[in-house]
């Protein structure tokens, strides 16, 4: 077991080192090179400067002497990465830590109520189709959730927006809350905390539907597939037999063991849904990580854009670890060893 | 096919007092092909502390009359029948006729049963403890004392109550949660333990060593055992009676030392000598020829006759009629007076 | 009814006769084989599901769009109808045009062989990659095993679409063939990772093991016995990775990340059209709506053909099916050429 929780962590750093070195060479790869296009942006701006202040102008933005040895620079990128210092964006003219640091959040509050209102009414489907398996519930729902997965979330978004959002006015076409709303987290005043988060949930109402709609359908078919195991297994028919209650059955037995083996898809799905809201946050101007990157992209602002990325990946692989780790205090059957004899 | 095989004879007699008495149980399914009768009109009475084990080859019905005995039969199989319940003081209560809720605690608190998958007979997710738990709970017993009873009836078991009481399924080995289902059927002080095939999946050590543990519990709990196997050498070990169960029906039940001394139906004779014996020469031993019947076509007549020895063309006619041979030793069969001349080959020892 | 059970028969005689009579064989009858068991049989099978027929008709339309439609409708034009025509007023042009004067029809039906290359492309990459990747690593086992399973968790890790945000800005890929590669850069990982098991699985298999005993190359091992087991599998796959090809296709263009120079692409049309105020107004529906449901059609046809081909891998049907029509019309010949 030990020896497992070592290998995983190596993993772990293994593959942030890489997501760095990747980054780091794809930055030279970019179209003009960032330096060449920050260099030439500070010389229009900044007659007066010499080569030399330039230089270093360029290397405080880009964490890169472009004139030093590959090797050297590569040592200087990982060593400021490690010290959170992913340097200056071009486009929003603050630091790229800042500048992610207030998105991040937007983007992880979206995804993570959808995944979480997808799993709930995933998991929920899914063990109501188990019970009623072969019934005209369980194939409707089966074809429901395929039609609805073969269309992708944006897809949703623009029809959303375009119905909900422009042609009825019901919803906001974008931003994060509303310009007349002060934005407000204060116990002390519960009325104007609780309408800004309103406001707040009115604005992400629609992206977050969009997510729901496409992920529900995966965890109902992966819920049904569980379920019917467990409602075919040995010992439900014994926990009937000994008279436990139905609703007792449903949760502990049905519930607790059809749901535990998904524990770790729903966190690496968040993880991925966080990359994979950069669509959906252009369809409706919502500046989370995602906006940012494509933002940046557009700007030419690499920084910012190696930055997301960055983020977002580490992210995902933390998650996974989290993930693989911590499985086993969830789930006793995936603790091979230990556990018994504490 | 008519249902009515055998008058209940011996067993009928005024001084045994059976616990459950079975009448004409018959379990059937209704397929596409047919009606098919997999328990078909059985007798038997089981006596009040007795263990009875009850033997027959893979799809002779065993398997359903152990369901039956709880009413468990799964959907879309039909019970039909009597099974009538006798408690040490109360009244007679008819199993096939309870409410859903009398039903549900009729099940282990009177009848309890460890079945044939018992190695996935836990909840892999949840402890052992909480396997207790949930069952006290869910028969209103107070936990407190129903905990420190599994613990006597695991430790009387051979099992460390604290160390398996907060163990997780996957951390025992098969014989011990064998051993810890046997104490969870328990647990609710039944007066009836069903087992059906409980010790299939263990090695044969285990399994001889499980099978005297039971002789014991059943000398303590004063519990009546319903075993149920095709190994007819390991519950000769530990049974009183025997029934045999040939095609959905009994064809021979008796005292053990009658069926082992004078087996007089030909399949009992056969099952006997078919008994691998580690002593006996290897061309001693006989297996049967022909297959199990299937439950749609049963053969007209006795059930046995297309693999008996002693068939004649009463065999194929008739069928024939549960007799008494000795005292409680019956028997169904047109010749079981001349069944000497299938030789026993195979000495079975208790 | 009865040709499905004798696919299945034919499915599995075949397999026998394989393991068997290899070497009785000539190269030519092995080929014959190996197509009929991996492609007419499990055709038949396919074409008994109504989903995959479904499905077949929808890309079937596609592709017939790709190669006559492309050929009957003319290129679209600036100017060639008035601004904003509605759908389905006029003849000339069904789809109506979009706010320069474009027909819409023309440009769906002449963004569709591009579409259908990069989804091919993409296909085939995440296929061959993972099948390649998945069996070498299980073939192989012990440490070389570790050594690629680790790479392969690394790549899993990372999320496809920012990935592929980057990539596209660093390299500007125009070839449809690229883009489909680009846009599947780490799909391939899942993939190879459920090939692995699978080869593990059937690894253990007593011919397998057999092969090896008599001295058979590891690389014709698994080409001869490892290949035809997960090629089910990997065909399911492959439309997997032709479904996410499409929606990261439509959407990178639609939010401008990848480059175009011609308006011929469905995801260039949803974003003029989203640019171009089809969501404020009714006038340009049309315009938007187009492109959206060719997606949707083509996706759908996509699941549905996956749907039907799962079905005929899944051995609880398989077992089915034959159990419920046996003994109909058993003449199949080994080769499988009937009727």
């Amino acid at each position: 077991m030990r020896r497992y929780y070592f290998e995983r962590t190596a993993q772990l750093v293994f593959t942030v080192l890489a997501v760095m070195t990747l980054t780091f060479f794809l930055v030279r790869l970019l179209p003009g090179g960032p330096a060449d296009a920050l260099r030439a942006n500070l010389i229009r701006n900044n007659p007066e400067m010499t080569a030399d202040q330039i230089d270093r102008r360029v290397e405080a933005q880009l964490n890169i002497m472009p004139d030093d040895p590959l090797h050297v620079q590569y040592l200087t990128y990982i060593t400021e990465l490690l010290q959170g210092d992913m340097g200056q964006s071009l486009s929003q003219g603050a630091p790229v830590t800042d500048v992610i640091a207030s998105a991040a959040p937007w983007t992880i509050f979206t995804v993570g109520t959808a995944v979480a209102i997808a799993f709930v009414i995933g998991i929920s489907m899914g063990a109501l189709m188990a019970y009623r398996e072969g019934s005209r519930f369980d194939s409707g729902a089966t074809i429901t959730s395929v039609l609805l997965n073969s269309v992708p979330d944006y897809i949703y978004g623009i029809i959303f927006l375009w119905i909900l959002g422009y042609q009825l006015d019901i919803f906001p076409t974008g931003g994060r809350y509303s310009s007349s709303t002060e934005p407000t987290i204060n116990l002390l005043t519960p009325i104007q905390t609780l309408a800004f988060v309103g406001d707040v949930l009115w604005h992400a109402a629609l992206l977050i539907s969009a997510i729901v709609l496409v992920a529900w359908g995966g965890w109902a078919l992966g819920m049904r597939g569980n379920s019917v195991q467990v409602l075919g297994e040995d010992y439900l028919r014994v926990a009937r037999l000994r008279g436990l209650p139905q609703r007792h059955i449903a949760f502990r037995y049905v519930g607790r063991n059809a749901v535990l083996p998904m524990y770790t898809s729903m966190l690496i799905t968040i993880g991925f849904l966080l990359g994979g809201s950069i669509i959906l946050e252009q369809v409706f101007s919502y500046p989370g990580m995602g906006y940012y990157m494509i933002e940046a992209l557009e700007r030419r602002d690499y920084p910012l854009m190696m930055g997301v990325f960055l983020v977002i990946t580490i992210t995902v692989a933390i998650g996974v670890y989290v993930a693989d780790l911590t499985y086993g205090l969830i789930d006793p059957r995936a603790r091979v060893d230990g556990g018994g004899s504490s | 096919m008519s249902k009515q095989d055998g008058i209940a004879t011996a067993a009928e007699d005024s001084d045994v007092d059976p616990i459950l008495r079975i009448r004409d149980l018959t379990v059937r399914f209704e397929m596409d092909r047919g009606t098919s009768r997999v328990l078909n009109g059985v007798d038997l009475d089981i006596r009040r502390n007795e263990i009875i084990g009850i033997v027959g080859e893979s799809g002779s019905g065993k398997s359903m009359l152990a369901s039956a005995l709880l009413d468990a039969v799964v959907a879309p199989g039909i019970t039909d029948g009597e099974i009538t319940y006798h408690p040490p003081t109360d009244e007679p209560i008819d199993v096939l006729d309870l409410s859903e809720e009398a039903r549900r605690q009729f099940r282990w608190e009177e009848i309890s049963m460890v079945f044939q998958g018992a190695l996935s007979s836990f909840n892999p997710t949840m402890d052992i403890r909480g396997h207790f738990e949930e069952t006290l709970e869910a028969h209103g017993y107070p936990i407190g004392p129903g905990i420190d009873r599994a613990a006597e009836l695991l430790n009387d078991l051979y099992l460390d109550p604290d160390r398996v009481l907060e163990s997780y399924p996957h951390e025992l080995s098969g014989g011990m949660k064998q051993r810890a289902l046997i104490a969870l059927a328990l647990v609710l002080e039944p007066e009836v333990l069903v087992m059906d095939e409980p010790t299939a999946a263990l090695d044969l050590l285990m399994q001889r060593s499980i099978v005297s543990l039971l002789a014991d519990i059943r000398d303590k709990h004063d519990l009546t055992m319903v075993f149920i196997t095709h190994d007819l050498p390991l519950v000769t070990k530990l049974a009183d009676r025997i029934g045999v169960l040939y095609a959905f029906e009994f064809v021979e039940v008796g005292e053990t030392e009658a069926i082992l001394r004078d087996p007089a139906h030909p399949y009992t004779r056969a099952l006997l000598n078919a008994t691998p014996n580690l002593d006996a020469p290897l061309e001693e031993m006989r297996p049967i020829d022909g297959s199990a019947p299937d439950p749609v076509n049963v053969p007209s007549g006795c059930a046995y006759h297309s693999r008996c020895p002693l068939a004649t063309d009463d065999c194929e006619r008739e069928q024939p009629r549960m007799e008494s041979v000795t005292g409680s030793h019956d028997v169904a069969c047109h010749h079981w007076t001349e069944v000497d001349e299938i030789p026993l080959t195979n000495e079975v020892d208790r | 009814m009865s040709s499905r059970t004798e696919s299945v028969d034919v499915l599995e005689s075949d397999k026998a006769l394989e393991t068997v009579a290899d070497e009785t064989l000539t190269r030519r009858d092995r080929w014959e084989l190996a197509i009929e068991r991996s492609v007419l049989a499990p055709a038949r099978i396919v074409w008994s599901d109504l989903r995959a027929r479904v499905g077949i008709a929808i890309l079937s339309g596609f592709v017939a769009m790709a190669i006559v439609g492309t050929r009957v409708i003319d290129e679209p034009r600036t100017g060639e109808g008035d601004r904003l025509e509605p759908a389905f007023q006029s003849l000339a042009h069904p789809l109506g045009t979009d706010s320069v004067g474009r027909d819409v029809l023309g440009q769906i039906v002449h963004a569709t062989p591009n579409m259908l290359l990069m989804i091919l492309a993409g296909g085939v990459f995440t296929t061959v990659m993972a099948t390649t990747v998945g069996t070498t690593s299980g073939y192989l086992g012990g440490r070389a095993d570790r050594l690629i399973m680790s790479v392969t968790d690394i790549v899993m890790t990372i999320p496809g679409l920012p990935l592929v945000v980057i990539l596209a800005a660093a390299l500007s890929p125009q070839n449809p063939l690229v883009i489909g590669v680009i846009l599947t850069i780490n799909a391939w990982a899942g993939l190879a990772r459920a090939i692995r098991s699978q080869v593990l699985t059937i690894r253990k298999n007593a011919y397998v093991e057999a092969s090896k005993a008599m001295g058979i190359s590891t690389p014709s091992v698994v080409r001869r016995d490892i290949l035809p087991n997960i090629m089910p599998y990997v065909l399911i796959n492959f439309v997997e990775a032709a479904r996410n090809v499409i929606f990261a296709s439509v959407g990178l263009y639609f939010i401008g990340v990848l480059p175009y120079d011609s308006v011929v692409n469905w995801g260039v049309m949803i974003d003029l059209a989203y640019q171009g105020g089809a969501l404020q107004s009714m006038a340009a529906t049309h315009w938007l709506l187009a492109p959206l449901l060719t997606i949707t059609l083509l996706s759908f046809g996509l699941i549905m053909f996956a749907q039907g081909t799962d079905r005929m891998f899944n051995p609880r049907v398989r077992a089915r099916h034959t159990t419920s029509n046996d003994g109909t019309d058993s003449t199949a010949s080994p080769t499988g050429d009937r009727r």
